[in-house]
C-alpha cells in the first residue's frame, strides 16, 4: 500500500467507523437499560433513511430530511416498546422474537412503500464537494469528514448526558441495576420508553447520515444490524466507551482487509469477533454478566 | 395413549399414501419442502427445545452442506456421494466451530451471536468467487441418480424427504430419552447445578450444537438437490429468520413442532402470494401474534385443544359409563 493510499483507507474506515457508531450506539443504549436486542435495529436504519429520504425529497431540505427522520423513527421506537415489548417486559428472549418479528413485517412493508430503488440524498453545499488535504495532497470527500465529525460530537455529548446529568445517572444506574433503581422510586417504565425512543431514533438520524454516504436500498437494514451486533458484541454491550472503541476496531478492520484481499475481508471480521470472544466473552469494555 | 398412538398411526398412513391420492402440486411443491425445511426447523428445536439454546445459524448451517456439495460436485467434478460426505463433513464442522465461539454465552448473547456468524458467512459468499461463486453461487447442481432415477423426481423425491424427516424426528425423539438428552434439558433448566454434577456444561453444548449442524446439513443437502442451485441468497438474513419463524410457529419446543410450523410457512408462501403481494407481512405477524400469545407455537394449542377435548369428552362419558356399570 502507498502512503496516500494508506491514509485514505484510514480515512475511510475512521469515517465508516462514525457510521457504525452512530448506528450501533441506539443499540447499545437500549441494550445496556432495557436487556433488549432490537433485531429491528437495521429496519429502523433503513425506514429513517426512506423517510428522510422522502421528506428531503418533498421539502428540498437534507436538514429536515433527517430531523424527520429522527422523530419519525423515535416515535416508531416509542410504539414499538410501549405496545409490544412492555408487556412481555424482562422476557429476554421473547423481547428478541417479537423484535425479529416487527423486522420481518417491517422489511415487507417498507418494500411495498419504497419499492426495489436506490434512493439517492443531496446533503447541504457546505458539507458536500472535496476537500484537499495539505501535505499529503489527496482529495477527499467532504461529507465524510462530516459524519466523521458529527459521530465525535454525538459520542461526546451521549458522555455529558451520561457522566454530568441526573438523567445520565439514572441511566447508568438502570445499566447496572435496574430493580434498584425501580426501589428507590424512580419510574423505570418512563425511562425505559425514553430510551427506547432515543436508541431508534439515532437509528432513523443514522439511515439520513448513511444513507447520504452511499445510498439507500431495500437490504442496508440487514448490513446495519450485523454492523450494530459486531460493534457491540467486540466492544461490550451497553458500554458507550466500548461501542465507540469497538466501531473504530471494526470499521478500521474491514477496510484495510477490503484493501488488501478482497475476498477474504468477511472472515477477518469474523476472526475479530472470534479472538475478542475468545480472550473476553462480555466484550472489551463489558462487564461479566 | 392408545388414542395418541392410533392417530400417529393414521398419520403416518396418510402420510405414506399421499402420492397416490394427493395433487402432484401438494406432493413436489408444499410438502416435500416442508419435510426438508422441517428438518432444518428440527435441528433448532433440538437445540432450543432441550438445550434451551436459540440459535439463528441453522439455515447457514444447511447452506454450508450445500456449497460443499455443490463445490465438490461441480467445481471439482467428483462423484455424488463424496459430495454428500463433504456437505454433511463441512456443515458438521463448522457447527463445531460455531459452537466453539457461541458456547459461553447464552441466552439472547447466544442468539446475537449466532446471527452475526450466519451473516459473516453470508458476507463472505457473497464476496469469495473461488470457492462460494460469489454472488452468483453455484449453478447446475444436480441430485444424485440411483438406477437411471434422479433424486429429485416428485415422487421418489418426496419418499426420500419424507423417510429422512421420519428418521430425524424419531432420532430427535429418541434423544430426549438418552443420557445425553437429558443432560441437554438439565443444561436447559439449571447449568449451574449440572455442572456440580461433575458435567461438561460447555462440551454438552458444543456437542448439541455439532449434532445440530449435521441435522441442518441433511436438510441443506434435499434443500440444494430441490432448488438445483445455491448462491448467498439461500443464506441471507431473511432465510436465516425464517427457520426461526418455522421453529416457533410450530412450537419451538416440540420436535413434530418444526415439520408443522414448516407446512404452516409453505402453505403461507404459496398461497398468501396469490391474493396478496405481503405474504411476508402474513408471516410476521402470524409470527408475531404467536410469539405474543402463544409461546408453545401451534403445537402448543394443539396439544391443549386435545386435551381440553378429551377432558370434556370424559366428563361427559364418564356419568354414562358409571350408569352403565
Amino acid at each position: 500500500m502507498s502512503w496516500p493510499q494508506f491514509v485514505t483507507v484510514t480515512l475511510n474506515g475512521l469515517t465508516l467507523a462514525a457510521l457504525y457508531f452512530i448506528v450501533a450506539i441506539g443499540f447499545t443504549l437500549i441494550f445496556g437499560v432495557l436487556r433488549v436486542v432490537n433485531l429491528a435495529h437495521g429496519s429502523l436504519y433503513l425506514f429513517g433513511g426512506y423517510f428522510g429520504w422522502s421528506v428531503a425529497d418533498r421539502t428540498g431540505s437534507w436538514v429536515l430530511g433527517a430531523v424527520a427522520a429522527l422523530f419519525v423513527t423515535s416515535l416508531a421506537g416509542l410504539l414499538l416498546q410501549l405496545g409490544l415489548l412492555r408487556r412481555i417486559h424482562g422476557q429476554e428472549l421473547r423481547e428478541a422474537l417479537v423484535t425479529i418479528g416487527v423486522s420481518i413485517v417491517a422489511a415487507d412493508l417498507m418494500l411495498a412503500r419504497w419499492g426495489g430503488f436506490t434512493y439517492d440524498f443531496s446533503p447541504p453545499e457546505v458539507i458536500t464537494g472535496g476537500l484537499r488535504i495539505p501535505l499529503l495532497d489527496i482529495g477527499y470527500p467532504r461529507y465524510r469528514l462530516f459524519v466523521l465529525a458529527f459521530a465525535i460530537a454525538l459520542g461526546l455529548i451521549l458522555w455529558f448526558v451520561l457522566a454530568r446529568t441526573r438523567l445520565g445517572i439514572t441511566v447508568r444506574a438502570a445499566i447496572d441495576d435496574r430493580d434498584m433503581v425501580a426501589a428507590v422510586g424512580i419510574d423505570v417504565q418512563r425511562l425505559f420508553a425514553l430510551m427506547f425512543a432515543v436508541g431508534a431514533g439515532l437509528a432513523g438520524l443514522a439511515g439520513v447520515i448513511g444513507g447520504s454516504v452511499l445510498s439507500i436500498s431495500s437490504g442496508e437494514d440487514a448490513r446495519y444490524l450485523l454492523a450494530s451486533l459486531i460493534v457491540v458484541i467486540v466492544g461490550g454491550m451497553g458500554s458507550l466507551p466500548g461501542t465507540a472503541v469497538a466501531a473504530v476496531l471494526v470499521a478500521l478492520v474491514e477496510q484495510y482487509s477490503l484493501a488488501l484481499f478482497p475476498t477474504y475481508a468477511a472472515i477477518v471480521s469474523f476472526l475479530l469477533m472470534v479472538v475478542v470472544l475468545a480472550l473476553r466473552p462480555q466484550g472489551l469494555f463489558g462487564r461479566p454478566a | 395413549m392408545r388414542k395418541t398412538r392410533l392417530l400417529a398411526a393414521l398419520l403416518l398412513f396418510l402420510l405414506l399414501t399421499f402420492p397416490l391420492w394427493g395433487s402432484a402440486y401438494f406432493v413436489g411443491r408444499i410438502f416435500t419442502p416442508a419435510l426438508f425445511f422441517g428438518i432444518i426447523a428440527l435441528s433448532l428445536s433440538l437445540l432450543a427445545g432441550y438445550g434451551g439454546m436459540v440459535s439463528l445459524a441453522q439455515m447457514t448451517l444447511a447452506g454450508l452442506a450445500g456449497y460443499g456439495y455443490g463445490y465438490l460436485t461441480i467445481t471439482l467434478g467428483q462423484p455424488w456421494w463424496i459430495g454428500i460426505l463433504a456437505g454433511l463433513a463441512v456443515a458438521t464442522l463448522a457447527a463445531l466451530v460455531f459452537g466453539l465461539i457461541a458456547v459461553r454465552s447464552t441466552g439472547i448473547y447466544f442468539l446475537m451471536i449466532t446471527v452475526a456468524l450466519g451473516m459473516v458467512v453470508y458476507a463472505l459468499a457473497n464476496q469469495n468467487r473461488s470457492i462460494f461463486g460469489g454472488h452468483t453461487g453455484i449453478l447446475g447442481i444436480r441430485a444424485p441418480e440411483l438406477f437411471g432415477h434422479s433424486l429429485v423426481e416428485r415422487t421418489i423425491f418426496y419418499y426420500l424427504c419424507l423417510a429422512i424427516g421420519l428418521t430425524t424426528y424419531g432420532f430427535v425423539r429418541y434423544l430426549a430419552g438418552t443420557p445425553f438428552g437429558l443432560a441437554l434439558q438439565a443444561l436447559r433448566d439449571d447449568p449451574r447445578r449440572l455442572s456440580t454434577l461433575g458435567y461438561n456444561v460447555a462440551l454438552h453444548r458444543v456437542a448439541a450444537f455439532t449434532l445440530s449442524g449435521f441435522l441442518a446439513g441433511i436438510g441443506g443437502l434435499l434443500l440444494v438437490w430441490y432448488n438445483g442451485a445455491i448462491s448467498p441468497t439461500t443464506i441471507d438474513l431473511t432465510r436465516l429468520i425464517n427457520i426461526l419463524v418455522i421453529a416457533v410457529i410450530g412450537g419451538l419446543a416440540y420436535a413434530e413442532g418444526a415439520f408443522l410450523g414448516a407446512l404452516v410457512f409453505v402453505l403461507v408462501t404459496n398461497f398468501a402470494s396469490s391474493f396478496t403481494q405481503r405474504f411476508n407481512t402474513v408471516i410476521g405477524l402470524t409470527f408475531l401474534a404467536i410469539v405474543l400469545f402463544s409461546p408453545e407455537g401451534l403445537s402448543g394449542i394443539a396439544l391443549r385443544l386435545w386435551s381440553l377435548l378429551r377432558r370434556t369428552l370424559l366428563a361427559r362419558l364418564a356419568p354414562s359409563r358409571h350408569t352403565g356399570l
